[in-house]
C-alpha cells in the first residue's frame, strides 16, 4: 500500500534514524559478537567500553544489561560552553559549527549508479564517534535534541546532574529555534537558504512551514521570473541579433 | 581502561568498514532521499536484492535458533528480531514512498519508464502498468465512451494544457552536502545569485538544481 505521509521525515522516523547512532556502552553482563544485518556488533566484555547503536544500547540499558557512557558533549560544562556561544552577540546569526568532518573518503564516478557502493560517502548517523563518548566536546552532531532527550529520557541515571543538563538542553534548544526563525526573515523564492549546524529534529520541525513559505512565495513570484529569464534569453538573442546585424550593415557598406 | 581500548584500537589502524554496514547507510539514504524528494528517484535494485537476500537468511537463522530453544539464547533472539523489523520497517518504507509517487503521477511515471527504465523495479511497472490499464478501461467503461472522439484520450497535452500531472521540480528541499558539488544558482527577490556548495554544508535549495548532486552521491537529502 502507498505511504499515505507526505514528503519530509516526520519527528518518529527522525528518532528512528537517530537510534542507529553509534553510543558508548559500558556493559554490565558478557554477550558474544552478534552476527546483524548492518555488520556484526562488538562482543560485550564488562567493564570495557563498546560503541554500540543507540536502539541496542536502550534495549540492553531496559534489561539492566548495560549502562550508557553519555556523548562527550552531554554534560554541563560543554553544553554551558556551547549555549554562550549560541548567545552571545557576536555569533546571533549563525548556529554553534557541527563537529568537524573527516575529509571525504570516495570520489564521485560518472558511470557509478545510484547509491552503488564504490561511491558511497559515510553521513550521519554511520559517522564515527559523534555520540559516543570520545566525540567532540564542543559541538553539537546532527542528532544531538533526539539522542539527549532518548538518553534521558530512558538513562537518566547515566548522566551525571541529569536535571542542569536538561535544563541546558531546553535553553539551548529555545535559543536555536529562535535563530532560526530569525533566518526565515531572508526566506526567499528562489530558496537557497544555508543552515549549517542545524539538528535533524530542528530540520522536521520547520520542514512544513519553510517549504511552504519558499514554494508560496515561488509561485507568487513565478511571472516575474519568467519574465526575467525570458529577458536574459532576449538578451542573450540580441548579442546573437546584433552580430547578425553588424553582417547586414556589412553588406550595405560594400553596396 | 578506557585508554587500553583506545590504544589497541588505533593500534590495529581500525577495521574496515564491512559491507553490510555500507548496505545499511546505502538503504538508510535511499530512504531518507526517497521520503524527502519530490520525484522518484532511481531504484537501486542491487542494494535492495542484496538486503533481501540477506533477510531472507537471517529469518532462516532465527528459526534455527528458535528450534534449539535454548533459554540463554533468548536474550539474543531478541536483540536479532529488533533488528530484522528496523530493517524491514526502512526496506518497506522506502517501497511504500515509491509507490505512493506513482500512485500521485502515473502517467509521468510511464512516460518516464519508456525513456530510463532502470528507474523502476520490474514490480513496480508491472503494477503500474496493470493499474492503468484497469483504470483507462473502468474510465472507457463508465463515461468516456459516450464522450466525442476526439475528448477521450487521458494523457491529452494539447491545447498548451497538459493532462499529465507532474512532479514541482522547483519544490525546496532541506540537503547535506557530502563531496564538494561545484556551484548552484539560486533565484533571489534581486536576480541569479551563485553559491558554491562545500562539504558539511546544509542548504535549502530547489530539487532541480541538487537532483544531479543527490543521484551522484555528493548531496543527500535530509
Amino acid at each position: 500500500m502507498a505511504l499515505p505521509l507526505p514528503p519530509g521525515l516526520t519527528p518518529s522516523e527522525v528518532g528512528f534514524l537517530c537510534e542507529m547512532e553509534l553510543v558508548t556502552v559500558i556493559p554490565r553482563q558478557r554477550l558474544e559478537s552478534l552476527e546483524l544485518l548492518g555488520g556484526p556488533t562488538q562482543p560485550l566484555n564488562p567493564p570495557f567500553p563498546v560503541p554500540l547503536p543507540l536502539w541496542l544500547a536502550l534495549l540492553l540499558k531496559r534489561q539492566r544489561r548495560a549502562n550508557i557512557q553519555p556523548p562527550a558533549w552531554l554534560n554541563v560544562p560543554s553544553l554551558t560552553q556551547i549555549l554562550e556561544f549560541e548567545t552571545a552577540e557576536t555569533t546571533a546569526a549563525v548556529f554553534s559549527p557541527p563537529p568537524g568532518l573527516p575529509p571525504p573518503t570516495s570520489t564521485a564516478e560518472e558511470e557509478a549508479s545510484y547509491l552503488a557502493s564504490e561511491t558511497l560517502e559515510l553521513s550521519t548517523p554511520f559517522l564515527k564517534d559523534t555520540h559516543t563518548s570520545r566525540a567532540q566536546a564542543d559541538a553539537l552532531p546532527y542528532h544531538w535534541l533526539e539522542l539527549s532527550h532518548l538518553v534521558l529520557t530512558h538513562a537518566g541515571d547515566d548522566v551525571e546532574d541529569a536535571d542542569a543538563v536538561r535544563r541546558l538542553l531546553r535553553d539551548l534548544r529555545e535559543v536555536r529555534m529562535s535563530k532560526l526563525r530569525k533566518g526565515f526573515r531572508v526566506l526567499e523564492s528562489g530558496a537557497g537558504l544555508q543552515i549549517n549546524g542545524v539538528g535533524g529534529m530542528e530540520v522536521a520541525e520547520v520542514r512544513g512551514f519553510v517549504g511552504g513559505v519558499v514554494d508560496g512565495l515561488r509561485k507568487i513570484g513565478r511571472s516575474r521570473e519568467e519574465a526575467r529569464r525570458e529577458r536574459e534569453a532576449e538578451e542573450q538573442e540580441n548579442g546573437f541579433g546584433s552580430s547578425s546585424y553588424r553582417d547586414e550593415d556589412d553588406d550595405d557598406m560594400q553596396l | 581502561m578506557a585508554d587500553i581500548a583506545d590504544i589497541l584500537a588505533s593500534v590495529s589502524g581500525g577495521p574496515s568498514i564491512p559491507q553490510s554496514t555500507l548496505d545499511l547507510q546505502a538503504l538508510t539514504r535511499a530512504w531518507v532521499n526517497e521520503r524527502t524528494a519530490p520525484e522518484l528517484l532511481p531504484y537501486p535494485g542491487e542494494l535492495v536484492d542484496r538486503i533481501m537476500q540477506r533477510i531472507a537468511t537471517q529469518i532462516e537463522a532465527i528459526e534455527m535458533m528458535n528450534a534449539t530453544a535454548d533459554p540463554s539464547a533468548n536474550f539474543k533472539l531478541v536483540i536479532v528480531q529488533t533488528e530484522l523489523e528496523r530493517f524491514k520497517f526502512l526496506v518497506r518504507s522506502l517501497l511504500r514512498a515509491r509507490i505512493a509517487k506513482i500512485d500521485a503521477y502515473p502517467h509521468h511515471t510511464l512516460a518516464m519508464s519508456q525513456t530510463s527504465p532502470a528507474n523502476l523495479s520490474h514490480l513496480e511497472s508491472q503494477y503500474l502498468h496493470h493499474h492503468q490499464h484497469l483504470l483507462s478501461s473502468h474510465y472507457h467503461t463508465a463515461f468516456l465512451s459516450s464522450f466525442p472522439q476526439g475528448l477521450r484520450k487521458l494523457d491529452d497535452t494539447a491545447g498548451g494544457i497538459s493532462m499529465v500531472d507532474k512532479p514541482d521540480e522547483d519544490t525546496a528541499v532541506f540537503c547535506r552536502i557530502l563531496r564538494d558539488a561545484g556551484q548552484v544558482e539560486i533565484q533571489g527577490e534581486q536576480g541569479v545569485g551563485v553559491v558554491e556548495l562545500h562539504r558539511g554544508d546544509i542548504w535549502v535549495l530547489r530539487w532541480r538544481d541538487v537532483r544531479e548532486g543527490v543521484e551522484r552521491g555528493d548531496i543527500e537529502l535530509i
